[in-house]
């Protein structure tokens, strides 16, 4: 490994521990809500590191302007997968922050393993899609 | 054990990144392999080929269009999906915990609340229509919108707020960035050039510099209003309480 190098490009070193974080909490954490805040933490972390990868060398932002190069400017690519990408990340969240709030409802807790010992039998679920 | 378990398998995912990452080239050299291919047509054609100074707005609206309607699309199933999973408010029977609580809720947060909106409405709507030129554009824009009502509505209350945002007003403007998109795509088709094509043929060159920029504006504010308004629509069906048995009394 080249360490050196490895300092350098310290933007994704920080990316690898931050997706470690939040792997971390969306398999150990019980608690739903806390798993979903590791999933976005894992969301940023590809951010920065897709954001970093188009990063230059004291560079300006890819708007034409006066008096600035266009082999100054960074990489406006990786930026425009990211708003994409940030705006999906919005989206599953909500959809899952909905599917706590039915999920706390219904069981009275968003502990995982509680929700799960509390289903001792499949055909207890009854038919839910029947309630609405 | 469980915990140990996933340490060790986080250990071994985490030293495989960390390899993957050692062999990569310098994070900010211009000869790594993702600037030289077609980023430099991009930052050195994108004003007059896209319709745009600012090259992340030409990508998104232009060389990327179909993406960025796939994600317009995302958001607004998000949106689907939300109000498939909690329902919408009942008409005249929103209530969020500000709401039916029994203390008011403090005078300097409604204070500052108060002075700051109008000011945060201003930069959002800056951000959208100034987004062509300079950093900003209508996805920030519209999170700045929808943020700032989100936060009116947590101070102030759901009742204030649907009486300020009637649903009326606010359902029908949910599709706003889907419809603009896909009007302003099929007017390509309709003068008989590609999808998503913003020169159209047979108009002078001048008149059709024009007819671009206004249809980028078109999409820009179509996807910033409609994206601040799905953001507000899925933060009203989440926070309203009427379908829980309210414990305190109702102002």
């Amino acid at each position: 490994m080249n360490f050196s190098r490895m300092f350098h490009n310290l933007n994704y070193v920080v990316s690898v521990l931050l997706f470690l974080i939040g792997l971390y909490a969306v398999t150990v954490k019980p608690n739903l809500i806390k798993k979903l805040i590791g999933l976005n933490i894992m969301e940023t972390s590809v951010f920065l590191f897709i954001v970093s990868i188009g990063m230059v060398e004291s560079g300006q932002a890819p708007i034409v302007t006066e008096g600035v190069k266009t082999s100054q400017m960074v990489n406006p690519i990786p930026q425009a997968l990211i708003l994409t990408g940030i705006v999906v990340a919005v989206s599953t969240t909500a959809v899952a922050l909905s599917l706590c709030l039915r999920l706390h409802e219904r069981y009275g807790t968003l502990n995982s393993d509680e929700i799960l010992a509390s289903i001792t039998d499949v055909s207890q679920l009854g038919r839910p899609w029947e309630e609405f | 054990m469980k915990r140990l378990l996933v340490l060790v398998a986080l250990a071994v995912i985490g030293v495989t990144l960390l390899y993957g990452i050692g062999k990569m080239p310098p994070m900010d050299s211009r000869a790594s392999p993702d600037k030289t291919h077609v980023v430099p047509r991009y930052l050195g054609h994108g004003e007059e080929e896209a319709g745009a100074k600012n090259i992340i707005t030409g990508v998104i609206l232009n060389y990327r269009g179909y993406d960025t309607m796939g994600e317009v699309s995302v958001i607004f199933s998000a949106l689907c999906a939300v109000i498939a999973i909690l329902d919408r408010e009942k008409k005249g029977r929103s209530r969020s915990g500000v709401d039916a609580s029994r203390v008011r809720t403090s005078l300097i947060v409604t204070t500052v609340v108060r002075f700051s909106l109008p000011v945060v409405m201003l930069f959002a709507v800056y951000t959208m229509l100034h987004g062509e030129p300079s950093p900003g554009g209508g996805f920030q824009g519209g999170a700045i919108v929808g943020a700032s009502i989100i936060l009116f509505t947590i101070v102030f209350g759901l009742a204030v707020s649907t009486k300020r945002i009637p649903p009326g007003a606010r359902v029908p403007m949910e599709s706003v960035n889907m419809l603009g998109f896909l009007s302003m795509g099929f007017i390509g088709l309709a003068f008989g050039v590609q999808f998503l094509t913003y020169i159209l043929p047979g108009l002078g060159v001048a008149a059709a510099e024009t007819v671009r920029k206004l249809m980028l504006d078109v999409i820009e504010l179509g996807i910033g209003i409609g994206g601040g308004i799905i953001f507000i629509s899925i933060v009203f069906s989440m926070i309203r309480e009427d379908r829980y048995e309210l414990q305190q009394d109702v102002p």
